[in-house]
């Protein structure tokens, strides 16, 4: 008799220590939105101590399985929620902020085990906000920022006023190397439309998963390709230096500020404060190789060769030293600020670039040209042991076949595993089958047919040390014969 | 002749609708008012004479109020809320007498001695004993983990804590406040002192039921339940221990050499899921209601079948018997609130 009401979305956010998430809780408390959003406050008093709808929590999690961290919850939401379900007017939205050192695992595993909350609050989403500023030193540093971020369904990338154009470059691509799939937005002082933070429906199996398309293509040894169209003569390939900083804001004429300046440069790094350890990218690898044209199209049919070429032994290249026009491999040394590389053209045409990473990471530009065509290429450089891993493929699975795998993959895997999330074809099914799980808690379910659409795998896997041959095996297995 | 056999029912007195909905009641010692404590927030004092009862609105906790307990032996009650404070309340007229934060965090639940000279209250990791007036008396150290519930044993010598991974006992006999824990890694939702003092019990999160030998210290789990188990009771005369985590009302029979190795006592008598149910103070009579708007009366002594059913009005969230086990009040999750008197047919 009893009468079931409509699922309360849940919103998890996570963010390490001034990342921003109060700035955040503040605005969205303060925004004229007419939503009831009551809050769960783990960081005492920062959020508007008088706000009615904040309630304040102490992490506490409870082990539910001996031991298991798959099966640990949040005892604390458990009972905070629970007395929340004793109202007649339900809130729009429930919002719980997590402690900047938490790992996030459990907060979403308490949606998934507790058998009364699962029928009164939806998993929304989890929104991770990341410090530009300090970001790279931290994720350096300590385990708890890459997982965060690793859980995360939407990045809110904060402070971006504060650093360059080329260091956000550098972090969203680190972003993107931990978690191919989450949604980036950057922000100043934490300011993004709430429609974008709440109501997200990450978790929600009936919308359609989405899966980033870029990340599901196969990967590239490099991240971004530009056609340019040369006459012959002599080019400057050049990274921004401490004196002209300013460069990568545009690709127009240059100037020359490099050589004015004395190349015994003394690159004190240190004097900036952040002469952190080693992610300072030494040798770039870069492909340069003539094209038919300087279209996307010429660009598209250069992969081949580019990737040919990347897989060549690679010639290290000196700051001042000569780049080919030929398909060969190249490994800039780019460690100085304003390093500078001679390129000579002899027949004038179209010629591609190709780079390992994103040429805005280091200010990275061929002096006086601008690109005619570029395109950006799934990452796959993991500097952290976190990563994401993406399959796929059309073939149809055998529905025992899978589960077995699955379920082998989450017994021997779980705990590495913090997010994976899919679209299945699976034989005899012709509803496409969706599935998202949080390390071993799993939820899966028919969803509409496939129509006319072309039926395919896509699978997404987040998480520590995963290994690709090992994924891709098991995904074989469970192809139906 | 005939053994003359009685048998009871419950008969309704009086109802009246609350503007919330009704979390717990907690009778005076009189058995003519109760307080209510509304999910909502609400705090309110409803008086119960012959066919009248009348609910006033006396104050609110905002965001929802967790806890109400009336001093034993005494004219005023207590309630804690979502908003982290505790309230102390006069039970004749209804007014607010004083209103602290003992912490950051709300306070779960709130326990009167006996006695009526402290109440205890869990905030958080925190447990400390008030006076009846709220001046501190004494401060635990902080636990592990959050308490989830507390109870005194019957003659107020002991208070029990239900944490995770342990039930601690402290003693307040004499002030002496020494601690003993009784182990299990799970967390601990309930703590139940039998009223012979010799068991101590708990629900467990894990969906089993553990209980203690108090003088031996040995300990034995109940499994087989739907979920986690948050609603356990003994029996007055300490005989059974009632659970529930579903539709079912589970009771280990404690006479003779105990239930271990036996199989329990079922009742089944609801089709959805129990959310509360009360041992009748004095006697042997057990009231569960919950999802399925029926009000159930049994004797298990006597008969796995139920003795009495009433229906409410809608999903019922608490059944309360006043202190003498002569009426009943039944709290329905849409404010009503319904007082039976139980009668011989």
């Amino acid at each position: 008799m009893s009468v079931t009401p409509s699922r309360v979305p849940v919103t998890v956010l996570t963010g390490f220590l001034g990342s921003g998430k109060t700035t955040l809780l503040n605005r969205i408390l303060s925004e004229k939105h007419g939503k009831r959003i009551a809050v769960i406050e783990n960081e005492f008093g920062e959020v508007g101590v008088d706000h009615q709808l904040v309630i304040g929590a102490e992490e506490e999690l409870f082990e539910t399985n001996n031991g298991c961290i798959c099966c640990t919850v949040r005892g604390d939401l458990i009972r905070i929620l629970g007395q929340l379900m004793k109202r007649r007017d339900k809130f729009d939205y429930i919002l719980i902020e997590t402690t900047g050192m938490a790992d996030p695992g459990p907060v979403a595993q308490t949606f998934f085990l507790d058998d009364e909350l699962k029928t009164q609050f939806q998993l929304d989403a989890i929104v991770t906000m990341v410090d530009a500023k300090h970001f790279e030193q931290h994720v350096d540093e300590l385990n708890e920022p890459a997982e965060q971020v690793a859980f995360a369904d939407l990045v809110l990338l904060n402070k971006t006023d504060l650093v360059d154009a080329a260091a956000l470059e550098r972090i969203e691509s680190r972003i993107r190397g931990i978690n191919g799939t989450a949604k980036i937005h950057r922000t100043k002082n934490a300011d993004v439309a709430i429609d974008k933070v709440l109501n997200v429906g990450a978790f929600d199996l009936q919308r359609a998963l989405a899966v980033d398309s870029t990340f599901l293509e196969p990967e590239y040894p490099f991240e971004w390709g530009g056609a340019y169209q040369l006459t012959p003569g002599d080019y400057l390939l050049k990274t921004a230096g401490e004196h002209d900083h300013h460069a990568h804001h545009e690709h127009g004429p240059d100037c020359d500020h490099g050589s004015a300046h004395d190349h015994g440069h003394d690159h004190d790094h240190a004097e900036n404060g952040h002469d952190h350890d080693g992610h300072t990218h030494e040798d770039l690898d870069v492909v340069v190789l003539p094209l038919t044209a300087a279209t996307p199209e010429a660009l598209e049919a250069a992969i081949e060769p580019a990737v040919r070429a990347f897989a060549e032994a690679a010639t290290v290249v000196p700051c001042h030293g000569t780049l080919d026009a030929a398909p060969s491999h190249n490994a800039i040394d780019i460690s100085h600020p304003g390093a500078d590389f001679r390129l000579t053209i002899d027949k004038a045409g179209a010629y591609a670039l190709f780079c390992e990473h994103h040429p805005l990471e280091f200010g990275l530009h061929l002096v006086g040209q601008r690109p005619a065509a570029e395109r950006r290429f799934a990452s796959h450089h993991h500097e952290d042991d976190i990563s994401s891993i993406g399959i796929s493929d059309p073939r149809p699975l055998d529905p025992a076949k899978l589960n077995q795998w699955l379920d082998y993959l989450l017994k021997t895997r779980g705990q590495d595993i913090f997010r994976m999330k899919g679209v299945l074809n699976v034989k005899g099914e012709d509803r496409r089958q969706v599935f998202h799980g949080v390390h071993m808690m799993f939820d899966a379910q028919a969803e509409r047919p496939w129509g006319s659409t072309p039926r395919e795998n896509r699978l997404v896997f987040i998480g520590r040390g995963l290994d690709r041959a090992e994924l891709e095996a098991g995904f074989e297995s469970a192809v139906a014969k | 002749m005939a053994k003359q056999s009685l048998s009871f029912a419950l008969e309704p007195r009086a109802s009246a609708s609350f503007d919330d909905y009704v979390v717990d009641c907690a009778w005076s010692p009189d058995g003519r008012s109760f307080a209510i404590a509304g999910g909502e927030g609400k705090v309110a004092l409803a008086r119960a004479e012959g066919d009248s009862l009348r609910v006033d609105t006396i104050g609110e906790h905002l965001l929802g109020t967790l806890s109400v307990a009336w001093r034993p032996h005494g004219n005023s009650f207590a309630t804690s809320g979502q908003d982290a404070s505790v309230a102390l309340w006069d039970g004749a007229s209804g007014q607010e007498k004083k209103r602290w934060k003992p912490g950051v965090t709300p306070t779960q639940a709130l326990s009167f001695a006996p006695g009526g000279e402290m109440f205890a209250a869990a905030t958080g990791k925190s447990v400390t004993l008030w006076s009846p007036l709220g001046e501190k008396i004494h401060a635990f150290a902080p636990a592990v983990t959050s308490a989830a519930s507390l109870a005194f044993d019957r003659p107020g010598t002991d208070l029990g804590v239900a944490l995770n991974g342990e039930l601690a006992v402290h003693r307040i006999e004499k002030a002496r406040y020494e601690t003993r824990r009784y182990k299990w890694p799970a967390a601990c939702l309930t703590v139940n002192f039998s009223g012979n003092g010799r068991f101590l019990a708990s629900g467990m999160a894990d969906g089993s039921l553990h209980f203690w030998n108090r003088s031996t210290g040995k300990d034995s789990q109940m499994r087989g339940y739907d979920g986690k188990l948050e609603l356990v009771g003994w029996s007055d005369n300490s005989r059974y221990l009632a659970s529930s985590a579903g539709n079912e009302v589970v009771l280990w029979d404690f006479s003779g050499k105990g239930p271990e190795g036996t199989r329990p006592i079922v009742l089944n008598g609801h089709t959805e899921r129990v959310d509360s149910f009360a041992w009748q103070p004095g006697g042997d009579h057990l009231v569960s209601a919950g999802r399925d708007w029926r009000l159930t009366m049994w004797r298990p002594a006597k008969t796995k079948q139920p003795i009495d059913v009433q229906m409410l009005d809608s999903d019922a969230s608490v059944v309360r018997w006043s202190p003498d086990g002569k009426r009943l009040v039944a709290g329905e999750k849409r404010g009503r609130l319904t007082v039976f008197e139980l009668v011989a047919r």
